[in-house]
Parts: structure tokens; C-alpha cells; sequence
């Protein structure tokens, strides 16, 4: 009896301690933006998560050394959390930053794991900065969530763009029937297409897990098309790649981002005259792109330097000064100070329009002996 | 026309690999009655060893292929090893505790690779340099029928060995009657391992003709494919090598056809419902015998 009741003043004791110091937490004016940052650190796609940790690792570092009023603090213990490109886990990874009660959350880099944290987010008054996630329904979700990409149908749309500007005229497309981006870009490109007067000749499905294309490549050839769109990830597009050319395709082949950091090797000749938009370009001549790209290097080395790595480093710079706009490191002051901001990052100028979402240039990158080569910048629309 | 004849060897070459998985299944099944749920890892082991190897082929001034022998020296010993220390000591322990071993060990090597080789699919170079020929109107890669005549040349070898050679007598006699062939002065643990080392080895030529089409390695690529080539050998009728053979060419006309006529999304649901189908009107599969469990 004596030992309960002594637990129980003991727990009683924790509660309280607890509820106190939370609630010193949440009062207290500190200049430090607590953020908790999400993105796929496992798993077939987990360069991208190299390269985001890499990232925000350097600039917090650089803010947190400079003479910023703000400063920023990453929950974890510093470390991304893993959503392993999956949308539960995604919510498991939210779910354990907020215990740590961040003021902001950055993340992810993909579209289908995003939208579950956002519908989160939304109901936690929560800001979530997405990255990568291009899917023109992040930001509809609620007034919190900001993203510092282009969506969708703007890269399905330039993509399309860029086939009329070189001349192709019929476009067969491959794209991943269960992924929220794969369908964003087919759509917007089969709609531009259309518009620009591009005869979409095919239209074949396949799924994320998928290593055999030769059906749907075989089809593609036959339907006579000059130019394959395939908008889905890293991980199966040298499979793709291969397989269409080995059906006998020699026209171009082009993507979105989802197909920065593909592995090339052994397959150059395979990636000629192959094509993916981008939010940036290593190769820009852009002071904050060179600065950007040579420290990186110096420090992690090149492989995992994408532009995941360069949207989650904007990312830390857009809170600090969506804190500066707003006035304060609170999750109210952050949300209001990044509400239709101007921002100027290595990705390129960036306007967050009244929905959240990034107004800025799309990259369009080509192949040559399997490394990447920036071809040209395809400007926004007005 | 031309797209229909393209399909079949787009077909039959998945067929082949398919197929020379479920080899390995089979051999295993003929002799111990255990399906061997790590096979499917053996070829991950394989297309590991081609990446890693393939290069430094290329480096040395040899051709890439060359690098399977290294494959198939990796994976029959980690097929060796398998069997040698999982599997040999819950031998005698029923088949529950062996299947739950093969799924153990699956999923270990699984691990062994991600922490080994990291979790980023690996891209492997060219195997084969062959280029392509035109039949009616249909471009064809040589490498895919150069994958078909591999997958039925090692098929002949196989039965051929199992019918003619004292080695295949023996190994025909193990699952009979595993006291008598002790009696008759049959070393049965030489017999498993030798099986296993052959089972295994034939997942390092899979997993050539695999990187040679698909040339991507992650540590997972085992577990899909071995189901799928589990079902080939089911439906073939398993512990039969021409059943193996056959199954696996099926599984992976049918994967394409229906991708190319049906839907692409349906593939596997409809290539798991023959196999119900196959498995309700004749239990034994195409080619198996309707024996009744020997005792």
C-alpha cells in the first residue's frame, strides 16, 4: 500500500514536471526554430535522404555560426526522420517529431508520402515546408502547408513544352499507375501534348515495384512515337532506359525529377538523347549555386549531391527568414511570415504564390557519356 | 505481328530466368521435400558479385560475362553455407521448423546485404554486347534468345545428370528411401550439399541473365523473384526439372501477354490465379505424377 501510493505521488510529480516545462517551452521567446525535417533514408531511394541530411546539416551549421537573429534547432537529435517512401511510415516519422514539438516541419521529397503529413499538419495548425513533394494537392490541403517546388502539371507541362520546341510530334508515355506523381505529370503532359499538337499515339501503366518494361516498351515502339515520357524515380529508370532501346527506341526519352541521381553506369550509351526537368542545376553559373555545389563537395562528395540535397538547404533558409518576415519563431509568426514570400535560394528564385506554391524556373537537363549536363532553363509562364 | 513476336521472346527470355530459379527449387524439393525460401536471395548474392566483379572484368580486358564463374563460386558457397549451418541441424525436425529456417535466412540475407552493400539499388553494366536482328518486321535482342538457349542447354545438362550419372542415381535415391540409400552406402549429407551447391549455382547464371536484361541489383530483388519462380515451379509440377523449365516459360508468357492484351496492372493477379486454377484441377502440377505421399 505504502509503495503504490508513493508511485503514485511519483507519476503524479513526473505529470507535472512535465506539463510545466512544456508549457515554459511553448511561452518562451527564444530566436530558435525548432524543426523537425522528414525524408526517405532508407530504402531504393535513400540518396536522396543522404543528401537532404548532408544538407540541412550544413545549414544549420552556417546559420547557426552566422550572425542570423534566428537560429535553428533539429529536433531528433539532429537527424532526419524516416518515411522509407512510404506514406505510414511517413506518418510515424510526423508523429514522433511532434512529440518533440517542433515549430516547423520540412519535408518530404515525395508527393505520396506528403500528402498524409500534410492532412496532419493541417489539423495540428502545423507549418510543413514540403520539398520535392510536387503534387498539386500538397498545398490545397490547408493555409500551413508552403512547398519551395514546382507542382505537377507545371513539369509535365514543360516537359511538353519541350518536346514541340524540338520537334517531336508523337509521344507515347509510361507511367507508374500507383504513384501520385507519376499520374500529376501524365496527366499535365498528355493534356499539354495535346494542346501543342503532339499526337499521344500510347499510353501504358506500370507500377513503382516494376523491374520488366519490355511489354508496355515494345508497345511504344510499335505506336510509331518519337519521343517516351516515363515521370517516375531513379531506381527503375535505367531499367526503363535499357529496355525501350533495346525494343529498337531511338528517340529521345524524358522524365521529371524523380530521375536525378539515376545511376548511369555501365549504361551511357543507353542515356543519349535522354531529358529531365529539375529544380536546379549543379552547372548553373549562379554565385549561390557555385558556392552551394563546392562546399558540398568538399565536404560529403558528389555522389549524393542532388536536388533534393539543394531544396532541403533552401529549406532552412526560407524559415529563417519566413522568421524574420513574420517576426518571431513560433509556428503563427513562421506561417505568416512565409505567406507569399520572396525568396532567393540555390533553387533558383523562388515566389510562394496565395496557394503555397513555388513560382519558379524549371531546369532541363540532358545526358552526355552518363554524367548529367544542364541543356537550358525553360522560364515560368506568366 | 511484330509486336506479338517481339512479346514472346520479351516472354520467353523473363521465362528463362524464371525458370532457371525454379530449377533451383526443384533440385531442392526432389531431394529434401523442403521448399528452399532462400534461393531467391542466392541470385541477389549473384547479381551483387556481377556488379562488384563485372568491372573489374571489363578492366582486365575480358569480357563481362566472364564474371558469372566468380557468381557462381559466391553463391554456392553461400549456398553451401546455408545449408550447412541453418539448415542441416533442424533436418530431423520437421518440415515446419525447415521452412521457418529457409524464411529466416532469407530475410538474414536480406539484412546482411543492406548493411553490406548499402540500401541504393546498384546499376550493373553491360553483360552482353550483342546487337539486334530483325525477324518479320520484329527487332529482337540476340541477348534474350542467347538467354533462352542458356536456360534449356542447362535444363538438358540437368536431366541428363540426374538420369545418366552415378551422382544423379544417387541423388534419385535420397528422397526414396534416405535409410536405404544410407545402407546402400550413399553419403546423403554429400548428396544435400552437392545439390545445394548446384541449386544455388544455377541462381548465379539466373542472376546473370537477370542483370543482363535488368540491370539493377537491390537487396531485396530476391523475394519477388523467388515467388514468382516458386509458382513455376509449383506449376510446372516441382521436384520435376523439365516442370521447372516449363513452368517458368509459362509464368513469364503469361506475364507479358497479359500486360501487353489485358491490363498491365493485372500480371500478377492473373498469373497467381492460374496457378490456383493449375493447382485445383491437378494438384501435382502440369508435369507431376499423382503419386500419394510415400511413407
Amino acid at each position: 500500500m505504502k509503495k503504490k501510493a508513493f508511485c503514485m505521488t511519483l507519476a503524479f510529480a513526473m505529470t507535472v514536471s512535465m506539463v510545466g516545462s512544456t508549457a515554459v517551452f511553448a511561452a518562451e521567446e527564444d530566436n530558435v526554430i525548432k524543426v523537425g525535417a522528414v525524408c526517405a533514408m532508407t530504402g531504393g531511394s535513400a540518396v536522396y535522404g543522404e543528401g537532404a541530411q548532408n544538407a540541412i546539416d550544413m545549414a544549420v551549421e552556417e546559420i547557426n555560426d552566422s550572425d542570423s537573429a534566428y537560429k535553428i534547432e533539429i529536433v531528433n537529435g539532429g537527424k532526419v526522420a524516416d518515411d522509407a517512401k512510404d506514406a505510414k511510415q511517413a506518418v510515424n516519422a510526423y508523429n514522433s517529431l511532434m512529440a518533440e514539438e517542433p515549430e516547423a516541419v520540412v519535408g518530404s521529397f515525395f508527393s505520396a508520402v506528403t500528402l498524409p503529413m500534410a492532412e496532419l499538419a493541417a489539423e495540428d495548425d502545423m507549418l510543413l515546408l514540403a520539398t520535392g513533394a510536387t503534387n498539386y494537392k500538397v498545398t490545397e490541403i490547408g493555409p500551413t502547408i508552403f512547398r519551395n517546388c514546382f507542382i505537377d502539371p507545371y513539369q509535365g507541362k514543360m516537359a511538353a513544352q519541350f518536346a514541340n520546341e524540338q520537334g517531336y510530334k508523337t509521344a507515347a508515355v509510361i507511367y507508374a499507375k500507383d504513384d501520385d506523381y507519376s499520374n500529376g505529370l501524365k496527366d499535365a503532359f498528355v493534356e499539354s501534348a495535346e494542346e501543342l499538337g503532339i499526337e499521344v499515339a500510347y499510353v501504358g501503366e506500370c507500377t513503382t515495384t516494376d523491374t520488366d518494361f519490355t511489354a508496355q516498351a515494345t508497345q511504344a515502339v510499335g505506336s510509331g512515337a518519337d519521343f517516351v515520357f516515363y515521370p517516375c524515380f531513379l531506381d527503375t529508370v535505367p531499367l526503363l532506359v535499357q529496355q525501350v532501346r533495346d525494343a529498337g527506341f531511338e528517340g529521345a526519352i524524358m522524365g521529371g525529377d524523380g530521375w536525378d541521381g539515376s545511376d548511369t553506369t555501365g549504361l551511357e550509351d543507353y542515356f543519349e538523347n535522354c531529358y529531365f526537368t529539375n529544380h536546379y542545376s549543379s552547372e548553373d553559373t549562379a554565385p549561390a549555386v557555385q558556392e552551394f555545389v563546392s562546399k558540398y563537395t568538399e565536404k560529403y562528395g558528389a555522389e549524393s549531391l542532388n536536388a533534393c540535397a539543394a531544396l532541403y538547404y533552401d529549406a532552412m533558409y526560407m524559415l529563417v527568414q519566413a522568421a524574420e518576415n513574420g517576426g518571431g519563431s513560433d509556428t503563427e509568426s513562421l506561417v505568416k511570415g512565409m505567406t507569399e514570400m520572396k525568396f532567393s535560394g540555390v533553387a533558383g528564385d523562388i515566389y510562394l504564390d496565395e496557394k503555397g506554391d513555388a513560382i519558379k524556373p524549371v531546369v532541363v537537363n540532358t545526358y552526355e557519356d552518363g554524367s548529367i549536363k544542364w541543356l537550358e532553363t525553360l522560364a515560368p509562364e506568366a | 505481328m511484330s509486336i506479338f513476336i517481339q512479346s514472346i521472346i520479351n516472354g520467353l527470355n523473363q521465362g528463362a530466368i524464371y525458370a532457371l530459379i525454379a530449377l533451383g527449387y526443384t533440385m531442392v524439393y526432389g531431394i529434401l521435400r523442403m521448399i528452399n525460401f532462400a534461393h531467391g536471395d542466392f541470385i541477389m548474392v549473384g547479381a551483387y558479385t556481377m556488379f562488384y566483379t563485372a568491372p573489374l572484368m571489363i578492366s582486365y580486358g575480358m569480357p563481362a560475362w566472364m564474371a558469372v564463374f566468380l557468381a557462381i563460386i559466391a553463391c554456392t558457397v553461400v549456398g553451401v553455407l546455408v545449408e550447412r549451418i541453418a539448415y542441416k541441424p533442424v533436418r530431423n525436425s520437421g518440415s515446419m521448423s525447415a521452412l521457418i529456417t529457409a524464411l529466416a535466412m532469407s530475410l538474414f540475407l536480406e539484412n546482411l546485404a543492406m548493411v553490406l552493400f548499402g540500401g541504393n539499388p546498384k546499376t550493373v553494366v553491360k553483360i552482353f554486347d550483342l546487337p539486334m536482328i530483325e525477324i518479320l518486321g520484329a527487332k529482337i535482342q540476340l541477348k534474350y534468345l542467347l538467354t533462352l538457349g542458356i536456360g534449356l542447354a542447362i535444363m538438358v545438362a540437368l536431366t541428363l545428370f540426374v538420369k545418366m550419372t552415378k551422382l544423379g542415381k544417387a541423388m534419385r535415391a535420397v528422397p526414396q528411401d534416405r535409410a536405404a540409400a544410407t545402407i546402400v552406402g550413399i553419403n546423403v549429407n554429400k548428396i544435400i550439399t552437392i545439390t545445394f551447391a548446384i541449386g544455388s549455382g544455377l541462381a548465379a547464371v539466373a542472376a546473370m541473365m537477370y542483370c543482363s536484361t535488368y540491370p539493377r541489383c537491390t537487396t531485396d530483388m530476391g523475394s519477388m523473384m523467388g515467388i514468382k519462380a516458386f509458382i513455376a515451379a509449383v506449376l510446372g509440377g516441382i521436384g520435376i526439372i523439365p516442370g521447372a523449365m516449363l513452368g517458368g516459360l509459362i509464368v513469364g508468357l503469361i506475364e507479358i501477354f497479359v500486360k501487353i492484351y489485358i491490363a498491365p496492372g493485372w500480371y500478377e493477379a492473373i498469373t497467381y490465379g492460374i496457378l490456383i486454377v493449375v493447382l485445383l484441377i491437378k494438384p501435382s502440377g502440369i508435369l507431376g505424377k499423382s503419386v500419394g505421399e510415400k511413407v
